[in-house]
């Protein structure tokens, strides 16, 4: 497994527009958002909470679409390239494969989460509640980037052409942004909305409560009330095992 | 003992049948050819019988299910494999070696394959002929036990392909089992213990080259250009027809050849070249599978004559 990491590795920062929109995403991230933030309404509606809330959303941003790009399109790449028939006979497991591309990708917006949070506290002057359980940021922004490596690898396995795997790719992670509280409290949005069955949901839910909100806060899970950020990691990291499974049965032997 | 069985192997995609009933072993040591026309279903085969995709019927590897094989054993380099393309052959040498427990020296198998001089260059921008034969070293890096090559030197120049036929055949006299596709009936020729001709999914003749040839090849063949004189023909008292200036006369020992071209010359029988060559593979592939790829651009239906030519004559 060392072997596919090292080389996806290289292949990732041999790619320099990959490694340029990579890290130029979460600052034109910040820039725009952080300035629609900052126009501060007073008459209610979207982009009225205080500036830190969105923290945990600007990192949801990266968490989601990164790796869901990054890893339906290197799915599509090794399908039409013939390389998973190579790799199937040889000893690489597919979950092994899986796994490396997620290690690679948690090393990359895990620096891309330090340049948006270094951006954030910066140029926008996010109001951060930093305690021990900050440090909480660091597996859920694992577990998120494994999830959705997940889902991005079971879009790469089901469509069939890099084409549309880009669109299915945007057609899954626009609606996601915008149902998973990342920017929208839920609240502003409709009580039937399923926000309960979107990964980062519980992703946006758990980091804000060790960025923003105080220790008291709540977040439920099938109905059932639980201290946040506990319960939102427990999920996130059910999600994520049940994806990686389904991910990597799903991955192709040959095309 | 067969390293690699089929037997009644069968698979469809849709209502397209990609193969029909095929059954054939490769044993220990051997190299074997499989040789078709475009979609004879050649690519389907290897990947039902390494295990790639599932097919009906029964196929064994090493004596086993392919799925429960030690993969450090195979060593596979499908047809169209475009590898991660901003590596450089040095460096996917060592990824794909790095997948198994023990690999052969990076190094050694780049100079093997006549890469050396591109090891730092990445992939994509490596030629053609560089790039098929740093695949067929990512076949080679764990030293396998079976070899399974699909269309091995396909885009190689000449040279490039010679020097591969020397490294697989090293690789065979060694004991490397091998089983590799082509659309070269030369290259077949040349490396193949035994040939299988695959068409429209099934296999339609196994056995050695000469087998083939001799059985499936027909005759040997003088085809003298240029000749315009019916009645001198006539004289020459052989089975020969003359169409369109081309004299072809056939079943003829090369120790023949003489006598036919003095015949023709005390005739005053101009020509202007003239060709012996005897049936080989190519022949056999044309007899049957058909004209199913006349125009081929690896030259598989367009026969050109070939053999010693006679004095006078150009070579074609």
């Amino acid at each position: 497994m060392y072997a596919t990491t090292r080389a996806g590795w290289y292949s990732f920062l041999r790619r320099r527009t990959a490694v340029f929109f990579t890290f130029f995403f979460p600052a034109i991230i910040v820039v725009i958002f952080g300035a629609l933030v900052q126009t501060q309404p007073t008459d209610g509606g979207l982009f009225t909470e205080p500036t830190g809330w969105y923290v945990a959303g600007y990192i949801g941003v990266v968490v989601l679409f990164t790796p869901l790009s990054r890893v339906s399109s290197e799915v599509s790449r090794h399908r039409e390239g013939g390389q998973f028939e190579k790799l199937t006979t040889t000893p690489l497991q597919r979950w092994e494969w899986l796994l490396s591309q997620t290690v690679v990708n948690t090393a990359i917006i895990g620096l891309a989460s330090l340049l948006l949070l270094a951006l954030l506290l910066g140029a926008t002057g996010a109001d951060l509640a930093l305690s021990a359980e900050t440090l909480l940021v660091v597996p859920f922004v694992v577990l998120g980037v494994a999830t959705f490596c997940a889902v991005g690898s079971i879009l790469g396995s089901v469509v069939s052409s890099q084409d549309g795997v880009i669109a299915a790719s945007n057609g899954l992670a626009i609606p996601l942004l915008f149902l998973s509280e990342a920017f929208v409290p839920a609240d502003l949005l409709p009580e039937w909305l399923p926000l309960g069955l979107s990964p980062l949901t519980y992703f946006t839910r758990g980091v804000r409560a060790v960025t923003f909100d105080s220790a008291s806060a709540t977040s439920s899970v099938l109905g059932v009330s639980a201290p946040a950020p506990y319960a939102d990691l427990g999920v996130l990291a059910a999600l994520t095992v049940v994806l990686f499974v389904l991910a990597s049965v799903a991955l192709p032997r040959a095309d | 003992m067969a390293v690699l069985a089929a037997e009644d192997v069968s698979k469809s995609y849709g209502e397209t049948v990609a193969l029909d009933g095929v059954s054939l072993s490769v044993d220990e040591g051997e190299v074997f050819a499989l040789v078709g026309p475009n979609g004879a279903g050649k690519t389907t085969l290897v990947r039902a019988l390494t295990g790639t995709i599932d097919a009906e019927g029964h196929v064994e590897l090493f004596g086993g299910d392919p799925g429960d094989v030690n993969r450090e054993r195979i060593g596979l380099l499908p047809q169209e494999f475009d590898p991660p393309a901003r590596l450089t052959p040095r460096e996917l040498l060592a990824y794909y070696g790095g997948l198994y427990d023990d690999h052969r020296p990076v190094a050694e198998l780049l100079d093997e394959v006549g890469v050396a001089d591109a090891a730092e260059t990445h992939y994509e921008n490596l030629s053609g002929g560089q790039k098929r034969r740093t695949c067929v070293a990512a076949a080679l890096v764990n030293d396998p036990d079976l070899l399974v090559i699909d269309e091995p030197t396909t885009g190689i120049d000449p040279a490039g392909r010679r020097q591969l036929w020397d490294l697989l055949g090293e690789l065979a006299a060694s004991g490397t089992t091998i089983l590799l596709t082509t659309h070269y009936m030369a290259e077949a020729e040349h490396l193949a213990d035994r040939v299988g001709l695959l068409a429209d999914g099934a296999v339609v003749a196994v056995d050695t080259p000469g087998a083939l040839v001799a059985t499936h090849g027909g005759e040997s063949l003088l085809i003298v250009e240029g000749v315009t004189d019916r009645e001198a023909v006539d004289r020459l008292d052989r089975d020969a027809q003359l169409v369109d200036g081309r004299l072809t006369v056939r079943n003829v020992d090369p120790v023949d050849v003489g006598g036919i071209v003095e015949a023709l010359e005390s005739a005053g029988v101009g020509y202007d070249s003239l060709t012996w060559r005897e049936p080989d593979l190519e022949d056999v592939y044309l007899s049957l599978a058909g004209g199913a790829e006349g125009t081929d651009a690896d030259g598989v239906g367009s026969r050109e004559p070939r053999g010693p030519v006679a004095p006078g004559g150009e070579r074609p």
